[in-house]
């Protein structure tokens, strides 16, 4: 029992930083626009297929994972500019309802291009199979997602605290009139931010196409899941999306050895416990 | 100003109705419903089998433009209706249409959960059902005089494919299934347990699912730490797509992956050819049947549609195509004398000699195992598998709970 649990919290860890990869960058544009990005799961759906189009054109498996982040970047930058910043000064409801109708013409537009039937992609040939840990086996593409997705974590982890434009972002989430008043230019900071969190979720959706596949309603199933990550984590706390991430990466996994048929039910009875005790999440301020 | 705007409410009214009406009506040979019979397709165009409302539809029509849109004098007037694959929308939809357009016969449903829903309304309308679902209750405890039960029992399913697992892998014994946590899961599960027992199968442990999960790496990873043989996957549409990528990943190559009612042709455009290399899956219905009837069907299909046939389009067609011999050999359309037509009746279908059994309304016909072929050895896309078994294994009496006579 005690190496079936330790087998489930390295697959839940593993599971888990895909979780908080997704919803980091949910966390990042919530923390600048104060308002969820709907088309999250979208843009998580473009990156599996850019993915896919890369692989097929004879890409590298790195190349593809590179467009599968600048593609959905770029396409978050065009939405930003040529929506969300229009509609800043107009009510929340506008910009929900612009982001809403977003992600559905890119799912349609996924159905245009690629067709309805889901599509899948073998993980390349070095990352196939499994490491026997003598108990269990750990498939090494699960091993590979978690490595990929705490590198970039901690990319952009750097890329925030450590340097001038990350300050920057993080001055327009905690401060945003004081910045302004500063002289940084919050709209472009915004755009810059929409376009590094839409490009997150693209990778997220390139790294677990060999896993999921790519179909265009993807991003809603894992829409679903990064929303519980954020309120989980905290809204306002763009950390707290990877201690969450982790932290229902394991329930989901740990909770199949004991009631498989709850385990998903179980990371909303998690969120919801969290509302009721700390309704600003784990690591959020009132 | 009210006098001018209430004319202009009802006329957006009747628009809307007017949309709303060509929205869920497929097509119709006769469009009065004065002396046409009125037919119908329920099923899914959204949800999670929606792939599957527009085949099951294909099908049936193919069936009934054999006929010239006619049977016994009568026009067929053929009605679409969209359940969503939710139960309480399929009794809705089946109520209404039985009101307003006289509906006297469905097929209805892939989905085992809304046709034993639709089940309760057919007998209380006195509807025929032509059903699919992969549940037993429909032939066994919740038996009715108006549904029959187009799709294979899941005992022989289940006794189909493990008897070929079985001679093909002697040394293979230990199982551990992954069971999608609903009524059409469950019923697998049972007949899993009871074939492997006549079988000298062991079953090591089981895991039921939610319906709709994505993540199975956590299933996979309990699973294999019991050092099966085989995984057996009892589950079904993207769920069970994406349990076979997953299982893929941990490159278990000693495990034999086996899916008795799992994968049909079209998940299987989903995998890879690489992914579903050597699993060995039972099936409803493969296009390369070798029966006349198949074989006709097949030709029609692929000439009308430019693609093979699958389960859901060969149930559209053979369910229809067998309610229409029961209205030739009853010399009637009118419910009852369909009904007892069908009783009994023995005729060829897409699997060849088929007979309906009188008391349970289940279809007596083979079940389908296939091994799915490594890429180099495909002819053409269509070409997935070889039908390596076919089983035709009846339930044993004494498991039927139907509590009809003959």
């Amino acid at each position: 029992m005690t190496s079936l649990i330790a087998a489930q919290l390295i697959n839940g860890v593993a599971i888990g930083m895909l979780y908080a990869l997704t919803a980091f960058g949910l966390s990042i544009i919530k923390g600048l626009l104060n308002v969820p990005n709907f088309a999250h799961g979208a843009f998580f759906a473009v990156g599996a297929y850019v993915c896919y189009a890369a692989d097929r054109a004879g890409m590298p498996f790195a190349v593809s994972l590179l467009l599968a982040f600048l593609v959905p970047a770029v396409l978050g930058v065009l939405v930003e500019r040529l929506g969300v910043s229009r509609l800043m000064n107009s009510p929340y409801l506008y910009q929900l309802l612009f982001l809403f109708g977003t992600a559905l013409v890119m799912e349609q537009l996924i159905i245009i291009i690629w067709g309805s039937v889901g599509l899948s992609m073998s993980p390349p040939a070095f990352l196939e199979g499994a490491f026997d840990l003598g108990f269990t086996y750990l498939p090494r593409y699960l091993v590979f997602n978690g490595c990929m997705a705490a590198l970039t974590i901690m990319a952009v982890y750097l890329l925030i605290e450590r340097t001038r434009i990350g300050s920057q972002i993080r001055a327009g989430i905690d401060k945003r009139e004081m910045a302004q008043c500063l002289g940084i230019d919050v709209g472009r900071l915004i755009t810059a931010g929409f376009g590094l969190g839409s490009g997150l979720a693209g990778l997220s959706g390139g790294l677990v196409l060999p896993l999921l596949g790519a179909n265009a309603t993807m991003g809603a199933d894992m829409m679903a899941i990064a929303f519980v990550v954020l309120v989980i984590g905290g809204l306002g706390s763009i950390y707290g999306a990877i201690a969450a991430g982790i932290l229902v990466g394991v329930i989901q996994s740990v909770s199949t050895v004991f009631v498989p048929a709850a385990s998903t039910v179980l990371i909303y009875v998690a969120m919801i416990v969290t509302l009721t005790i700390r309704p600003q999440g784990l690591f959020g301020e009132r | 100003m009210e006098s001018l705007e209430n004319p202009l409410r009802r006329a957006l009214l009747k628009a809307g109705t007017a949309a709303l009406g060509t929205s869920i009506t497929g097509l119709s040979w006769a469009q009065s419903s004065g002396d046409a019979l009125t037919m119908g397709v329920l099923s899914q165009n959204t949800g999670t089998f929606a792939y599957t409302g527009d085949l099951v539809l294909k099908g049936a029509k193919l069936a009934i433009e054999e006929r010239g849109g006619s049977i016994q004098g009568r026009k067929i007037n053929l009605i679409v209706r969209d359940d969503e694959g939710k139960p309480a929308v399929g009794v809705r939809r089946l109520t209404e249409a039985v009101a307003s357009d006289k509906l006297k016969y469905f097929g209805g449903n892939f989905s085992s959960a809304v046709g034993l829903a639709e089940l309760e309304v057919a007998k209380t309308e006195k509807v025929v059902q032509f059903a699919a679902g992969g549940s037993e209750d429909f032939t066994g405890s919740r038996c009715s005089p108006y549904t029959f039960q187009w799709s294979a029992h899941a005992y022989t399913a289940l006794r189909a494919t493990l008897e070929y697992v079985r001679q093909r892998m002697p040394d293979k014994k230990k199982i551990y299934t992954i069971t999608a946590d609903y009524v059409f899961g469950q019923s697998l599960l049972h007949y899993t347990q009871v074939a492997a027992k006549e079988l000298g199968l062991e079953l090591v442990g089981n895991d039921n699912h939610p319906s709709g999960e994505r993540q199975y790496t956590q299933y996979f990873t309990k699973a294999l730490s019991t050092r099966p043989d085989i995984i057996c996957l009892l589950t079904s549409g993207a769920d069970a797509v994406s349990a076979v990528r997953q299982f893929n990943s941990f490159g278990a190559k000693n495990v034999q992956l086996v899916g008795p009612w799992t994968l049909e042709v079209e998940q299987m455009r989903e995998l890879s050819p690489a992914m579903r290399t050597g699993m060995i899956l039972g099936l409803n219905y493969y296009h390369e049947i070798d029966s006349p009837v198949n074989k006709a069907f097949v030709q029609a299909y692929t000439k009308a549609y430019k693609a093979v046939p699958s389960y859901a389009s060969a149930y559209g067609y053979d369910s229809f195509r067998t309610l229409l011999l029961a209205m030739d050999k009853a010399k009637s359309v009118e419910v009852d004398a369909v009904v007892k037509a069908l009783e009994g009746m023995q005729y060829d279908s897409v699997f060849g000699p088929t007979t309906m059994d009188a008391r349970t309304h289940q279809s007596i016909r083979p079940y389908y195992v296939i091994e799915c072929k490594a890429p180099e050895a495909m002819k053409d896309e269509s070409d997935f598998a070889t039908i390596v078994a076919t089983g035709t294994t009846p339930q044993p009496p004494e498991l039927n709970e139907c509590k009809r006579t003959a």
